[in-house]
């Protein structure tokens, strides 16, 4: 198998847009081919990540229709849908084509737009992507979802309401680091605790925001990477499924699907979870960011909640975590979240990521998690 | 001869009328619910349908108080992951209990909710 880099990397800002999602993408993926100083002819495919287009923009066969709108409509595009983790998806699969010798030039990534209807909408529409005839029916929600994880690592753990929000304070601080993060304020504990239960025990501020936004990233063979600067190495990159009911899942505590990816990807890699330096992880709520550092291994199964509140997985920390902001104050246009990941530790294993620069960052991991936990991908990277 | 396998319609027909319906594998024992094609232990398909007693525990639950459009009406409502007695665990909504009395443990009993459409959904009231 060839080794694969990404030479490129853009995304817009996150937040609202009134431009269509292929018109985000396309605003990303220019940034993308220029960071990398390639020329859109040289693309050979573009593998794309959109989960609600359908929904909010009427919108089916969005992985040509972005290349259209991109000006590069002739290469064979996919669109993958893989909940939250679409992009993530996308970009392992590009991973394996050049890998696998078929192409050298693959642009990756996606876009959503939510925030042109109404909440209630968009909660119904991220409701699908859990089970249509035994969870939707009885109004299960996304924050529904991980309530119950909560819940389930509180009573297992001890994990406490204070423990969640210390992440949220801990990405919002990163946040306002970060020029195209939705949410650049930051935010108090106090402010956590006393917002709205949107589904018990998680609150508002407990949960990623809506959003608008598009990212792209251009993946590259060795051969065509040494060519230009700086090269990120992917090291190795794995998926793993797991049930789709809540009902299935034997211990609701932990995200097994987490667990199998991130044991594949760093057997891939030839590395293990104390030899990362960086990373941006699925944070769609504060208790995922939570069980997502444990089942990465950065910390024991139940440690994840007192190693949040001590500052573990602050800038400056033992293991930084969210440098961007994460899901929670950068945003989750869901389409672009796992290209957008890639993104930032692309930029910090550059050391171009300016105040929120993690320190000599040379190993980065990207986690993405699709709807209610039964997909997830891990990607992990280093620089020369 | 083999049973009818359990298909979705067949269980929410029975849940209308107030039976829990697990599959139990033929070959290796494994109890499952819902139903699926292959027996996630062995793989075999030799599925018996088992009528559960249809008490259990709550698991885990949520107060959901930001509903899809079709549920906005109900808020706030319960669901939970209930485990039933005979180790499967399914999720629903629980109903006629109140919401600070809540707790993973607490025994609770089947009830089909039934919609004015006369469609079934999985609910769980006090034991």
């Amino acid at each position: 198998m060839r080794r694969v880099a990404v030479i490129g990397v853009g995304v817009t800002k996150f937040g609202l847009h009134d431009r269509t999602s292929a018109e985000l993408f396309a605003e990303a993926a220019r940034e993308a081919l220029t960071d990398a100083g390639i020329r859109a002819s040289a693309v050979q495919a573009l593998y794309y990540g959109n989960v609600v287009g359908g929904e909010t923009e009427h919108q089916l066969h969005t992985g040509p229709q972005a290349a259209s709108v991109l000006g590069i409509p002739s290469v064979p595009t996919t669109r993958f849908e893989t909940a939250c983790a679409s992009s993530h998806a996308a970009f392992r699969h590009a991973v394996m084509e050049i890998a696998a010798g078929v192409s050298d030039v693959i642009l990756v990534g996606g876009a959503e737009r939510v925030l042109n209807v109404s909440t209630a909408e968009s909660t119904e529409y991220f409701a699908y992507a859990s089970d249509a005839v035994w969870e939707q029916p009885l109004g299960l929600t996304f924050p529904g979802v991980f309530a119950l994880i909560a819940r389930a690592h509180m009573e297992k753990h001890g994990t406490t309401e204070a423990q969640m929000a210390a992440v949220a304070v801990k990405n919002h601080r990163h946040g306002a680091l970060n020029p195209k993060a939705q949410f650049q304020k930051p935010i108090t504990i106090e402010q956590v605790l006393k917002s709205a239960y949107v589904a018990d025990p998680l609150k508002l501020f407990d949960c990623c925001p809506f959003s608008d936004g598009g990212a792209a990233v251009v993946l590259a063979s060795e051969e065509v990477a040494r060519k230009h600067r700086k090269p990120v190495w992917v090291l190795g990159s794995a998926a793993a499924s797991d049930w789709m009911l809540l009902g299935d899942k034997r211990d609701l505590s932990r995200v097994p699907a987490t667990e199998r990816a991130a044991a594949a990807a760093y057997r891939q890699a030839g590395i293990g979870p104390s030899d990362v330096d960086v990373v941006e992880l699925h944070d769609c709520f504060t208790i995922a960011e939570i069980v997502a550092t444990e089942g990465l291994g950065l910390f024991e199964p139940g440690a994840g909640g007192r190693a949040a509140e001590k500052g573990l997985t602050g800038l400056g920390g033992e293991i930084p975590v969210n440098p961007s902001g994460g899901l929670k104050a950068k945003g989750h246009p869901i389409g672009a979240t796992g290209a957008a990941q890639v993104a930032e530790i692309v930029t910090q294993l550059r050391g171009e990521a300016g105040p929120r620069q993690v320190e000599d960052a040379r190993k980065g991991l990207t986690h993405t998690l699709g709807g209610n936990t039964a997909t997830v991908l891990v990607s992990l990277f280093g620089r020369d | 001869m083999t049973e009818p396998t359990i298909t979705a319609r067949v269980f929410f027909e029975k849940a209308r009328s107030g039976q829990l319906t697990a599959i139990r594998c033929g070959a290796c024992g494994e109890l499952a619910m819902p139903p699926k094609e292959l027996c996630p232990s062995c793989h075999a398909h030799q599925w018996q349908p088992v009528t559960l007693v249809g008490d259990g525990t709550i698991a885990s639950f949520t107060v959901i108080r930001v509903a899809p459009r079709a549920h906005a009406a109900d808020v706030p409502y319960a669901v939970a992951v209930v485990r039933l007695k005979e180790g499967v665990s399914i999720l629903g909504r629980i109903v006629d209990v109140p919401l600070d009395k809540l707790a993973v443990g607490l025994p609770v009993r089947f009830r089909p909710l039934i919609a004015k459409d006369l469609t079934a959904s999985v609910g769980f009231g006090p034991a």
